[in-house]
This record gives C-alpha cells, structure tokens and sequence, in this order.
C-alpha cells in the first residue's frame, strides 16, 4: 500500500538532524568542561549527550520540522518546474533551512544564542552541514515508494524518543525524576529508595525497550506490551484511588495516551497483516 | 525539636495574617528600582532611561535632567540607583545602567552625579565593564556600600558569555568592588594576580538581581539561574561561585549546561531555587513595623509572583511566601526608612505598592 510519504519523509528527516545537530552544543560543552578542569568521565559525557538529544532535540525537532516543512517544499516545486532537481537540491534546502532557521532563532529570541554549540563559526557551519545531510536522508526517503510499515516505524521510533526523557532521568538524576511523581528521595528509607529506583527505571526503560523493538521488528507483541505496561499502571492508579483510598491522580490520563499510542501501532500491524494475507 | 514546633507556630500565625496594600503610583514605564529620599519622597529609575522624583502623598512626579544616555533594550536601561552613605551632605547617587561603549557593543556602567535642583551635576563615569555583549541582556546591575565606603557591583554575565565567568581577564559574571571615584581598592583580592581584572571581588556568577550588606559586613547574593538553579549566595572575597562549571539548573532550550553541582574549589549556594523562582531583589528586614517579617531577607520573584521570606538558622533555610495575593512579577522592594515595606511591579504600566502592617 502507497502512503503519503512526504510528511512522514519531513518528520524524519527533521528527528534525524536533530540527531546530528544535538552533540553539536553537547560535545562543545563538553569540551569547555574539560577545560576548566571539570571530572568529565565516559558517564557524564554520555549523560551530557542523551540528554541533550532528548531535552533539546525535542524543541529543535519542532523548529526543524517547521523549517524542512517549507524549504522542501519549495525545493519540490524548484525540481518540478526547472531543470534542477535531485538529492543535492534537497540537501541544499536543508542547509538553508537549519541555516536560517538558527539565525532567526537569535533574531526572535532577546537576540541570544541559545545553542551553545552554534555560538562558534565551526559550530555554525556543523549545523549547516547537519542541515545538509538532513535534506539529503530525506530525498533518500522519498525517491521509491514507501508502504504503511514507514509510518509505523516513525510513530515507534518517536514513542521511544519521547520515553527516553524519562529513561534519562530515572538513570541519571533519581532525585529529579522522583521528585516528578511525588517523592523526596531523600526522605525515604534506604530499601524504599532502592525499590522506586529499581522499579520505576525498570518499567520505563523496559517500554522503551519494547517499542524500540517493535518498530525495528514490526512484530506487533512488542507493542502491545508496551501498551499492557502502561494500560495497567493507569488501571492500577484509578484501582489505587477507588479501592484502596489513596489521593486522587490525574497521571492516569498520560498513562492511558502512553498505552493507546502502542497499541494502535500494534493493531494498525495486525490489521495489515490480515488485508495482505 | 522545640525550634520545630515554634517553626510550625510561627509559620501558621503567618498563614492567617493578610496584608492589605495601596496602590501609590502607577502606570510606571518599566521602573526598575527606587530609594527614599525621606519617608514620603522617592527616587526611582526607569528601563528606558529615565530618573524620577516622586512624592507618594500628593504622587506628583519630577523628572531629573541629565541622566544618562542609556541604551534601552531588552533587560538593559537605567538600573539601579543608590545613594551615597553621605548623601545629605554631598548629595551624590550612583546609577548603573547598560549603555553602548566606542565599538558599538552594549556593556555595564555605573556612574556618579550629583543631584540638585532636580538635575545631575558632576556626573562621572567611575566603571565600565569589560564585558561587550552584543544586546542588553544579563547585566546584573545591583549596587551595595560596604562599610568601609567601597561599592560592590554586579556584573552579569551577558548570557552567551557565560563561559567567561571562570575567568578573570573580563567583567562577564563578576561581582565588581570599587572606591567611589572609580579607583581599585588596593586589597582587592586579584589586584596582584597577572591577567586577572583588579576590580573583580569574587567571580562565576551568572545574573545577579539581589545585592545587600549587612551591618556586620556579610554580603549576600542571589542570581537567576537558568531552568532552575536560581540562588542565594554569601559572598567572600576571592571565591569562585562555580556558573556554569556547577549549576543546579538546565538550560532554557533543554540542553545541560553541567553535569556537576558541586566541586571542590567552587562554593555551594546557601540555598538554590528549582524550579526557578526569577529573583528580582532583596533586603533584609530589620524593624518592628512588622515583627513576623524583622530578621528576615525579602526576596521580591518575577515567575512565581511573590515575595520569599527566608531566614536562616543552623546551616538550614526556611521560606515562606508572602504577598501572591497581588499576583503580580515584582521588581523591586525597599523598605522606608520608617520600615513600612513598598513593592516594585514589573514592566511598562508597573506599580508601587505600600504594603500595610497587619493591624493597620
């Protein structure tokens, strides 16, 4: 089945560059850190970067979007009524599109710079070139057909992307993420420390982990289990406040969206699966 | 366990007091900060670059001429006003304000003047920071006496230059200490050190809004973090408060500024505010007209909207939130000199509020 390939084709693209463009600030800081003597270790180095690809990647990825959005656009519409075409139309446009996408980002913005990495002339011209191979996986994208397989992959892809916050935070700031569901680490005994700490990491990571899986696999289990873990806290959370009295918690909604959004990928698979077949 | 239960009595006879307030002036064009010239009269700046008289009986305004020329962009302007310890005898105030230097480029300066016939006279530019940023923004601007009659000003640190302020060849995230006619005070820590500016007093800071000094001669900070981070620092001489190589906040797009809280060599806040709170300023209130709030620092918040009473005891802070019911991003805060509290709003249309003692 043919999809309408060039929106998903845009938002990859876009989730790719960030890709790119996020250790771009992240590397920069971890240089200037190095410098002045900071304990920089493999750890904190990679706690620097996945970080930065999820917090910072994910506003990027909105600007991105909105900026491969036009400049593909109207590199389309340059293929289609002039001579010029081709993957290095495509990449041009979107070295351009970050390009000017960054300088109006510190015109709108106080006039600040509030990519670290962008703050060098190395640093600028990276992005560009970030830009650059981001148009060029999107021509890749769109040069043969694509079936509804490209969509799921996306919608997976991105569910991870958004877990990994979470993931992140749980690993490297405990006290941080507990603090986001209603815990003083601190306050709590060291074994009830130990047991939020190794649940809660387990149960985002595992998600994460599946939903990686499913869109690499298409192997629609991996997506319903996903789906289970999260149904089930949200059913667990509402059994918590009717049954057992404890206060009431509005999270349930997000862990219900967190549910429904796997397994709607895992029920698109198996409704394809049966039309072929 | 007896100064908890007094905490928690203390805290709850808070809890019921409601202020009232007055509106005394307003439709400020983004007034900045303020200081009594007697009980009625103040003196107060405005962003765009304006110094103004007014009296808070029959609220008429006078505008001072010849303040100076500021540039006016952004969170830069006409800042801070203070005046000189002798003021009644030499007239003399002191005013910090961003302004642009001979290469085009918007830094921190802090002039002199005196003030008579509501005019400047005499005015005299004693510092410009080396500290060239692009547009007004971080530049701290909070003036203090210490009791020997130098100044202490704060430099910000001009937010794409944060970097700088672990070094010492430029003004970005310093706090400054001067005498009043320009000259560096020769025990200055870093007056003897090569490379290093001579008028720095302590240095990684990032953009300091509070500045006071106690009787005793402790000098207390506080600096907006970026998302989070926000803190109260005592200031020592020398020291490095650690912006950006420690923070306890992230950077406003997401991305971390350090990995690091703490490290050896680099001081630790007294207290840090995450989420952000946005300090604007603070004094320490010492008087009876309000017996709940005397020992305690008032910190005046742009986000959360309030004012932080904070004390501190044992190594411990302890907070409480005054004022919300105004809802409004506070500026600035001063106390009169009879130590009735008036509060400073935020931005063009701002306000001054009197703040009335519970019984009143």
């Amino acid at each position: 089945m043919r999809i309408a390939k060039y929106p998903f084709a845009v938002l990859s693209a876009a989730l790719f560059t960030v890709l790119l463009v996020t250790p771009i600030s992240s590397i920069s800081n971890i240089i200037w850190l190095s410098s002045v003597d900071m304990p920089i270790s493999l750890l904190s180095a990679l706690e620097v970067l996945l970080f930065d690809f999820q917090r910072l990647g994910i506003a990027l990825f909105a600007v991105f979007t909105i900026a491969f959005s036009i400049a593909f656009t109207v590199a389309g519409l340059v293929s289609k009524f002039t001579n010029f075409g081709g993957r290095n139309l495509y990449a041009i446009a979107g070295a351009v599109a970050i390009g000017v996408a960054l300088i109006l980002m510190v015109e709108l913005l106080f006039q600040t710079q509030l990519l670290g990495g962008n703050r060098s002339f190395i640093g600028k011209i990276l992005h560009w070139v970030a830009g650059f191979f981001g148009g060029y996986f999107f021509y890749n994208l769109i040069s043969s057909d694509r079936s509804y397989t490209f969509v799921i992959r996306f919608f997976g892809v991105f569910y991870a992307y958004f877990l990994l916050g979470l993931v992140l935070n749980w690993i490297f700031t405990p006290a941080s993420a507990a603090a986001d569901f209603g815990f003083v680490l601190n306050e709590l005994s060291d074994s009830a420390q130990n047991a939020l700490l190794r649940d809660f990491t387990s149960f985002f990571v595992a998600t994460f982990v599946f939903s990686i899986f499913g869109a690499i696999t298409l192997n629609p289990a991996w997506f319903f289990s996903a789906g289970i873990v999260y149904y089930g806290a949200a059913l667990f959370n509402l059994m918590a406040v009717y049954v057992h009295g404890t206060a009431y918690n509005q999270i349930y909604i997000g862990e219900i969206v967190l549910g429904t959004w796997p397994t709607l990928l895992a029920l698109t698979i198996i409704y394809k699966n049966k039309s072929s077949n | 366990m007896s100064f908890r239960i007094f905490l928690s009595l203390f805290f709850l006879s808070n809890l019921y007091a409601a202020y009232k307030y007055e509106t005394v002036l307003d439709d400020l064009d983004d007034a900045w900060s303020f200081v009594f010239l007697d009980e009625n009269t103040i003196l107060y700046t405005e962003l765009p670059g304006n110094l103004k008289i007014a009296n808070l009986i029959d609220k008429t305004i006078t505008n001072i001429s010849n303040p100076p020329l500021v540039h006016y962009a952004s969170q830069g302007g006409l800042s801070e006003v203070v005046l000189d310890p002798k003021f009644e005898s030499n007239h003399k105030i002191y005013l910090s304000y961003s302004a642009k230097d001979e290469n085009n480029k918007s830094t921190l300066f802090l002039s002199s003047a005196e003030l008579k016939d509501n005019s400047l006279i005499n005015s005299k530019i004693i510092f410009k920071a080396d500290a060239p940023r692009r547009t007004s923004v971080h530049i701290g601007a909070k003036i203090a006496f210490l009791p020997d009659g130098t100044l202490l000003l704060n430099s910000g640190d001009g937010f794409d230059h944060r970097e700088k302020a672990q070094y010492l060849d430029n003004h970005f995230g310093k706090i400054i200490r001067i005498n009043t006619d320009g000259s560096v005070p020769s025990d200055n820590p870093f007056t003897n050190i090569m490379g290093a500016l001579p008028e720095i007093y302590s240095y990684g800071h990032r953009n300091m809004q509070g500045l006071l000094v106690t009787s005793e001669g402790d000098i207390y900070e506080h600096e907006h973090g970026p998302k989070g981070g926000d803190e109260i620092n005592l200031i020592k001489p020398s020291l490095n408060y650690g912006w950006p190589a420690i923070t306890y906040g992230i950077d406003y797009s997401g991305a971390v500024i350090s990995p690091f809280t703490e490290k050896e060599g680099m001081e630790q806040p007294l207290l840090h505010w995450t989420p952000s709170i946005a300090p604007s300023d603070m004094i320490l209130y010492q008087n009876n007209l309000y017996p709940e709030l005397n020992g305690s620092f008032l910190v005046t918040a742009l986000v959360s909207k309030d004012v932080k009473k904070v004390f501190f005891k044992d190594g411990t802070d302890y907070q409480e939130s005054l004022f919300s019911d105004l809802k409004q991003r506070l500026r600035n805060i001063e106390a009169s000199p009879a130590g009735v509290i008036y509060l400073l709003t935020d931005g063009p249309g701002g306000k001054l509020i009197k703040v009335l003692p519970i019984d009143q």
